[in-house]
């Protein structure tokens, strides 16, 4: 028969036992076919999430085309809006086109809605949010010209002085936009012929 | 039916079944009532005349039939204790005599089923133990990521599976054709699942 003692001391050296096997196997050591090198793609590697997000921008932009065509602007205009909701992959150089260009077809769609200033609104928007000089921020730029020479455009029955006054001023700020986006389609331009 | 022959020995022969009774018949009924009552309750007179000695006996076989008597638990306990002292005996090789003395204190009992259950309390406390360092174990290595590796490369990719931005693709985009979005953003989804496709579907370039 066992003494109480017998039995405590076994189950002491069981538990015992236990542990030194689970130290034993949690070592780092490597395990036979772990890996020791890994070869990894770049961070800007083209993954699905950028897939995801380009492909819900164009479904938006699809969709929108499809309002304007059965008539419908202003479901189209929410439809674009939805496009700067669209959640890109941080630092995306993808993201910051779609988005200019989303701005831009905005500004179009309320500047056709005669919607002037929201117009103008979305392209100060789009403008403040570049982070680098493109062929989409150029655009913006165009369509800030187009927006400003539309306003001008609609004080030309004006007789009134302050009416001419600001038609011309107008029409020097459509300029003055539409030579900044000369001005960076130009120089980019020149940077990729330097690419190839 | 014919009354039973008179046996002048017998001061109680049976009356007839229909017969009425009389006063002799139920003052020995009462009495005999009254003996029953007594036998019942522990009181069993010294003396019973012999010819209610065997009614009573029948009495009381059908009273033990119809409702079986329990002992009471000292009672019970001691006839239990006897028999395990007489089996104890017999087992040690003794001769148990007629006394109700126990050979052996009843409080042994406990210490016996100790030793029964000793080896299966070790047994349960080495499995428990066992148990509870696999799972500690498999707790610890699940969750955690793979090991790192201890080099890491970045594998160099083509220029057009990268993300990067649309210029080049898109081009200058002109007065007339700025609000043509729906054609860029087209462009520029097809020419970035071209470069996903080459990057994930020609293998090991993931």
């Amino acid at each position: 028969m066992m003494s109480p003692r017998s039995v405590a001391l076994a189950a002491a050296l069981a538990v015992a036992l236990a542990l030194g096997l689970v130290a034993c196997e949690s070592s780092d050591a490597p395990r036979p076919g772990q890996r020791v090198t890994q070869v990894t793609a770049p961070e800007d590697a083209i993954d699905e999430a950028l897939m995801i997000a380009l492909g819900q921008a164009k479904n938006f932009h699809h969709k929108a085309k499809v309002y304007m065509s059965d008539g419908k602007p202003d479901l189209a205009i929410a439809a674009i809006k939805s496009v700067l909701a669209v959640p890109f992959p941080p630092g995306a150089p993808e993201a910051d086109d779609v988005r200019a260009d989303a701005r831009a077809m905005l500004a179009k769609l309320l500047l056709a809605q005669g919607q002037p200033d929201a117009a103008m609104s979305e392209i100060d928007g789009g403008l403040a949010a570049a982070t680098r000089e493109s062929f989409f921020v150029a655009n913006l730029y165009t369509v800030r010209g187009e927006i400003l020479e539309a306003q001008a455009t609609a004080l030309d029955g004006a007789t009134a002085p302050a009416d001419v006054t600001r038609a011309r001023e107008l029409r020097r700020q459509a300029i003055v936009a539409y030579d900044k986006s000369i001005a960076i389609n130009s120089a980019i331009q020149a940077r990729l012929m330097e690419h190839r | 039916m014919t009354d039973l022959p008179h046996d002048p020995d017998d001061d109680f022969a049976v009356p007839a079944p229909d017969a009425a009774s009389d006063g002799a018949e139920r003052a020995r009924a009462k009495g005999f009532a009254e003996l029953i009552d007594k036998v019942v309750a522990g009181r069993t007179p010294a003396a019973v005349p012999a010819e209610d000695q065997a009614l009573l006996e029948v009495a009381t076989a059908i009273r033990a039939t119809m409702r079986p008597i329990e002992l009471g638990s000292n009672r019970r306990s001691a006839i239990v204790e006897a028999a395990l002292a007489m089996a104890i005996d017999r087992k040690g090789g003794r001769v148990s005599g007629a006394s109700g003395a126990l050979p052996i204190p009843i409080t042994a009992a406990p210490r016996r089923r100790l030793a029964r259950v000793a080896p299966w309390l070790v047994a349960a406390t080495t499995s428990l133990a066992a148990a509870a360092a696999l799972v500690l174990w498999m707790r610890d290595r699940r969750p955690a990521p793979a090991p790192a590796p201890t080099t890491a490369a970045v594998a160099p990719l083509p220029l057009e599976e990268r993300s990067r931005p649309a210029d080049a693709l898109i081009g200058a985009i002109d007065r007339a054709g700025a609000g043509a979005a729906l054609d860029r953003i087209d462009a520029i989804y097809a020419d970035r699942l071209g470069g996903f496709r080459d990057r994930t579907m020609q293998g090991g370039r993931r």
